[in-house]
């Protein structure tokens, strides 16, 4: 696994790594409501920020499962940070994998998580060999729903009340692609040959 | 806060008891069968893998903390056959969720013994134990399953595909569900 090369370039974006001076950018939009569901852990205060910040800073590789990449989503330009995209490697036998994210809503619906979550599965896939991605997300959320079905993901499963989540019944999707899906579906948003990964 | 429910539980024909010692040969009788384990985590049991499994058994009988769970014997009333067993799993106190299911003897298959078994179990975990929801999950080629959980009226909720490995393949499985209001408790 070496070749990989930070940050990734897309069209409008540079996934690169953490910096502790990011917790400023972060924290616009990392103790938003909307944003907890699927935080590494809840950011409610701006000291949470900072752990959390801290926490994304380490993920930089996937060398054992368990491991997590996280990138921030730096828009090339004004270096804004709009976000962040995580790779979770959850199981190595079966090869699982899962992608997690957040965006600042003031960026949210310009098409930045589709690049985003589109390397994520060149990534994924190409490099580090992952057969299964998926992603959580919450069924009244009809952005993340229609952005996943995008990204040509198939919807799992759709537990109703099957959780509580801040005191009040859970509704969550499950969205996932198989390697070889995405060889056939990767033309949604292909990228220049030379900011590929593998 | 934990669940000791009434045992056993009539139902028109059967008789879902907690375990005992004497039922070793019985469990082994469908627990041993290659066709059975088919599905299950488990491969077909040796006799001393019953003997431990029954011994575990008899004293699951009641909830008193999340993955506890209640594992009873379905027994013919009329001739007292142990026919096959069922299980309750507490996965979750403040969510109130439950997990169920089922193996049944191939002989008894094909009567409805599974059905009537799980419907009184369902009962038990909407109106004594007070979930939320139950669910059940197995192997998409597992027809019969299946088709127990639509009978029973439960929905479709996941269709997952090559999420795992079981037993040396890639693993398709269902999840199925029903609500406390979806549910008619003794209908
Ligand atoms: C899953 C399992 C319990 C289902 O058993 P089953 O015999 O199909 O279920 P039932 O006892 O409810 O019987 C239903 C069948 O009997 C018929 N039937 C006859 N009388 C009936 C009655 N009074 N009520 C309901 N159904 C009746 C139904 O029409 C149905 O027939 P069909 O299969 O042709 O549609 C059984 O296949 C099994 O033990 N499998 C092996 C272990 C296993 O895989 N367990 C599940 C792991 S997830």
């Amino acid at each position: 696994m070496t070749g990989l090369q930070f940050p990734l370039a897309t069209d409008r974006l540079e996934l690169r790594h953490f910096e502790r001076a990011d917790v400023a950018l972060v924290g616009r939009y990392h103790m938003l409501p909307a944003v907890q569901r699927y935080l590494v852990r809840p950011t409610r205060y701006q000291e949470d920020v900072a752990a959390a910040v801290e926490i994304m800073r380490g993920q930089v590789c996937l060398q054992r499962p368990g491991d997590t990449l996280t990138l921030a989503m730096q828009r090339k330009g004004d270096k804004a940070v709009l976000g962040h995209v995580s790779l979770h490697w959850s199981d190595a036998t079966a090869g699982q994998g899962e992608l997690l994210f957040a965006i600042d809503p003031a960026y949210a619906g310009g098409g930045f998580l589709t690049e985003a979550l589109t390397a994520m599965l060149d990534l994924a896939f190409g490099h580090y060999g992952i057969h299964r991605v998926f992603v959580r997300c919450d069924g009244r959320n009809h952005h993340s729903a229609k952005l996943m079905q995008k990204l040509g993901m198939r919807l799992e499963a759709h537990y109703r009340e099957h959780a509580l989540f801040q005191g009040e019944w859970d509704e969550e999707l499950h969205f996932a692609i198989l390697d070889r899906e995405w060889q056939a579906t990767s033309k949604v948003h292909p990228l220049p040959l030379r900011d590929r990964v593998a | 806060m934990g669940f000791y429910p009434d045992l056993p539980i009539i139902t028109q024909r059967l008789t879902l008891r907690p375990f005992t010692r004497g039922d070793v040969d019985a469990v082994l009788d469908y627990r041993g069968r290659e066709d059975v384990a088919l599905y299950l985590f488990d491969t077909a049991l040796s006799r001393e893998e019953c003997a431990l499994a029954v011994q575990q058994r008899i004293l699951q009988t009641s909830w008193s903390a999340e993955g506890d769970k209640i594992v009873l014997a379905a027994v013919l009333s009329e001739s007292d056959t142990l026919i096959g067993e069922l299980s309750l799993i507490w996965r979750s106190e403040d969510a109130r969720q439950g997990e169920i299911g089922w193996i049944f003897h191939p002989d008894h298959h094909g009567r409805g013994y599974a059905t009537e078994a799980a419907s009184a179990l369902l009962d038990l975990g909407f109106q004594g134990a007070d979930l939320h929801r139950i669910f059940a999950r197995c192997d998409a080629r597992n027809a019969s399953s299946w088709r127990l959980m639509e009978r029973l009226g439960m929905r479709r909720e996941a269709h997952f595909r090559e999420h795992a490995l079981f037993k040396g393949g890639w693993d398709e499985e269902f999840v199925y569900a029903v609500l406390r209001r979806e549910w008619r408790t003794g209908g």
